[in-house]
């Protein structure tokens, strides 16, 4: 099985050679990137398939198998993201289309960066991964030229993010001094001794700050707002509907494998709390429609975390629907705000002549509200079965949680009511292209496919989730009979 | 006191605590070692063939992540080239300002060019033994840089070949990958060591961690010529 590797290994060579193929083939270098993403979907699609009748599987890299090497673990969980992070780019690729080589390997890197991610199974490598994803999106959210602002929050984006890279790698050479070994398996076996003392655990609080930065929770979301306001629309999309649930993802897998411990699960709870609290008021008060909805979509990513932080399978299935269906819409409504951008009373009346987004954003908007029939209803449903069953001081959550919903609704009901006004007499009115539009409508075609299909999905979902939560599987999997040789 | 510098002191705080239960918590006796690190001193020289265990760490046992590391300053240099990326007119404006750089001196310019085949010397050595003595890819790849850097220095109006260092790039970084590729194909897993470790000290010995040393090396020496190159023509 070579199909993982592949997945990284593709992007990083096409990144490597597409100036070279531009410079000689103009029109094939126009091909290339999007020929090697679809490669890697029919790849990532394959492997989908084996990990359904198979099961999970182990790839050594190296050569030299685990804990002295790396060692990748491919399971529903991991394919399933490389499998939205491959798709969210081939939407974010159609429409618009721009010859800007530096921009188009970035987006590489990332998505190279991004398979890597979910699919390792190496603490140093999971950093050295996020690294790559981390440094492409500071470059991708300064790629509009000319642009004070734009610079200005994508350079505050880069020091919070290096101070977050930096907490990461301090939390892992704590781990690391605690117990010799990187390797998640390895480590699993000895965190119930090693890593659930104070030391241990102030290094996953160490990690969870530094993956926090890309997951968006609080404190260290501050970025969020500026950049997704000032970076181009399609980067604002991919970093807010895909690049934040890879980092979550990343926060889920270390706290069932080394974390499964009840204060570890307490620290994301009262992260998600405060990032609730924090961006969902600050959506309501914010006047601009891309801040809006950067901090509605703080809001989600905590609720995500909060959902992930409830133990047991049901926590798992309930977060990883909700991060499946924020990072469908939340792409969708930032697309719409490509001509929309700025203040949100200019959006007064706009209904009459854009027809066709004005209904998108409703769809989208009531469907991250959670109206049913929408798929956000049934992901939400899931979260309050999974947190009143859960007790205690998950019921308050869930109530925040409610709470939250009805803030959610104000706002979004602002901007649909402004929608359907009179429009004012001086607006000039601002008209997305049809071109533009096709991302969108590939987006609200897949919400509603999800609509239809909420049952098998829900099965594969719970299918997903008992495998992720099964901790000694992973082990069987990643690390074969190993006696250390000192 | 604003709201903003509560909330700064608020976090510092936080941090502070965080960083203090680590030192108070911590076991500096170092007992829970499992023995990765001691197995693989004890096989290193054996299984891959380098003198330089190091090497052996980041080259073959933990090959992917060097390749991530080789990524990473890839993405930054392409993310500073695009960010510096200038349109014709501003390019056609900042050789204006260059031009009116006067060159360095004599001594200077003369020094610059008796140096260079010195620096490319040391630079290729230093990459070649890298899995004998302490050095490498990265290390010697940056005095390669250096090379290449110090005459844009001396005379900053000078021309500087991107598309050749970017053609340069692109190829070693591509090879490392391709090197790796070999290895997924012949022995079954990606970066696996391919050629036997030879004898251990001597120069042709440690299979294909050379090759890929010298890939490193180029990469990064092109890479960072041409970004510093960038630096001082935006």
């Amino acid at each position: 099985m070579m199909g993982p590797i592949l997945l990284i290994i593709l992007p990083f060579l096409g990144a490597f050679l597409l100036p070279i193929i531009y410079r000689h083939y103009n029109q094939a270098g126009y091909w290339a990137a999007p020929v090697v993403l679809v490669i890697s979907l029919v790849i990532c699609i394959g492997l989908w398939h084996g990990v359904n009748i198979v099961g999970p599987q182990s790839l050594v890299m190296g050569g030299v198998s685990a804990p002295l090497g790396i060692v990748f673990y491919v399971d529903a969980l991991s394919i399933l993201f490389v499998l939205v992070l491959l798709v969210g780019s081939l939407i974010l690729w159609l429409g618009a289309w721009h010859r800007r080589i530096k921009e188009e390997m970035l987006l590489l890197l990332m998505v190279g960066g991004g398979s890597g991610l979910v699919l390792s199974g190496d603490l140093f490598n999971i950093y050295v991964f996020f690294e790559i994803v981390a440094v492409a999106s500071y470059g991708l959210s300064a790629s509009r030229r000319g642009d004070p602002c734009g610079y200005a929050a994508s350079l505050r984006f880069l020091l919070l993010g290096s101070l977050g890279s930096a907490f990461i790698l301090l939390g892992i050479a704590i781990i690391y001094a605690l117990t010799g070994t990187l390797n998640l398996s390895h480590l699993a076996m000895l965190a119930p001794q090693a890593l659930h003392g104070m030391a241990g655990l102030s290094a996953f609080a160490l990690m969870l700050i530094g993956f926090a930065v890309k997951a968006e929770l609080f404190p260290v979301n501050t970025w969020v707002a500026e950049v997704y306001a000032h970076a181009p629309v399609r980067i604002s999309a991919l970093l807010a509907g895909i690049v934040s649930k890879l980092a979550i993802i990343v926060v889920l897998r270390l706290l069932l494998l080394l974390y499964a411990h009840e204060q570890a699960y307490m620290l994301l709870l009262c992260i998600g709390v405060a990032g609730l609290i924090t961006g969902e008021l600050a959506a309501f008060y914010a006047k601009d429609l891309r801040r809006m909805l950067a901090y509605s979509s703080i809001g989600q990513l905590s609720v995500i975390a909060i959902a992930f932080s409830i133990p047991g399978t049901l926590g798992v299935v309930s977060g990883l629907a909700l991060a499946l269906h924020h990072a469908l819409v939340k792409t969708g409504l930032f697309m719409l705000t490509e001509k929309w951008k700025g203040s949100i009373s200019s959006l007064q009346g706009m209904a009459h002549s854009a027809k066709w987004p004005s209904v998108l954003l409703i769809i989208f908007a009531l469907s991250l509200i959670g109206v049913p029939p929408l798929p956000g209803f049934w992901a939400k449903f899931l979260l309050f079965k999974a947190g009143f069953s859960a007790g205690g001081g998950y019921s308050y959550a869930m109530l925040l949680i409610l709470l939250s919903i009805i803030i959610e609704a104000a706002y979004f009901f602002r901007v649909i009511h402004l929608l359907y006004q009179t429009p004012a007499a001086s607006s000039t009115p601002l008209i997305p292209r049809n071109k533009e539009l096709q991302p969108m409508l590939v987006i609200s075609g897949l919400l509603l496919l999800v609509m239809l299909t909420i049952d098998p999905i829900y099965h594969h979902l719970s299918k997903i989730a008992t495998q992720v939560v099964d901790v000694q599987a992973y082990i069987d999997h990643t690390l074969p009979a190993w006696k250390s040789t000192h | 006191m604003s709201f903003r510098d509560i909330s700064a002191l608020g976090l510092l705080l936080g941090l502070g605590v965080l960083l203090i239960t680590v030192l108070v918590h911590f076991p500096f006796s170092g007992s829970n070692l499992t023995g990765v690190g001691s197995s693989i001193n004890a096989l290193a020289a054996k299984e891959i063939g380098t003198a330089n265990i190091v090497t052996s760490v980041l080259l073959a046992y933990r090959g992917l992540d060097t390749l991530g590391e080789l990524m990473i300053l890839f993405v930054a240099a392409t993310a500073a080239g695009m960010v510096l990326a200038q349109s014709p007119e501003e390019d056609a404006l900042s050789l204006q300002k260059l031009n009116s750089f006067p060159a360095a001196g004599f001594v200077l310019r003369v020094a610059t060019h008796v140096l260079f085949p010195f620096l490319l010397l040391l630079g290729a050595y230093i990459i070649i033994h890298g899995h004998l003595t302490p050095g490498g890819g990265f290390q010697g790849g940056a005095i390669l840089a250096a090379a290449f850097f110090i005459p844009v220095l001396t005379t900053p109006a000078g021309p500087f070949a991107h598309q050749t260092s970017s053609l340069v790039e692109g190829l070693a970084g591509s090879s490392f990958i391709i090197i790796g590729l070999l290895a997924l194909f012949g022995q079954g897993s990606f970066l696996a060591p391919l050629g036997s470790p030879g004898v251990v000290g001597e120069l042709f010995s440690a299979g294909s961690v050379p090759l890929l040393s010298a890939a490193i090396g180029i990469k990064v020496g092109s890479e960072l010529a041409g970004l510093l190159a960038r630096f001082i023509q935006a």
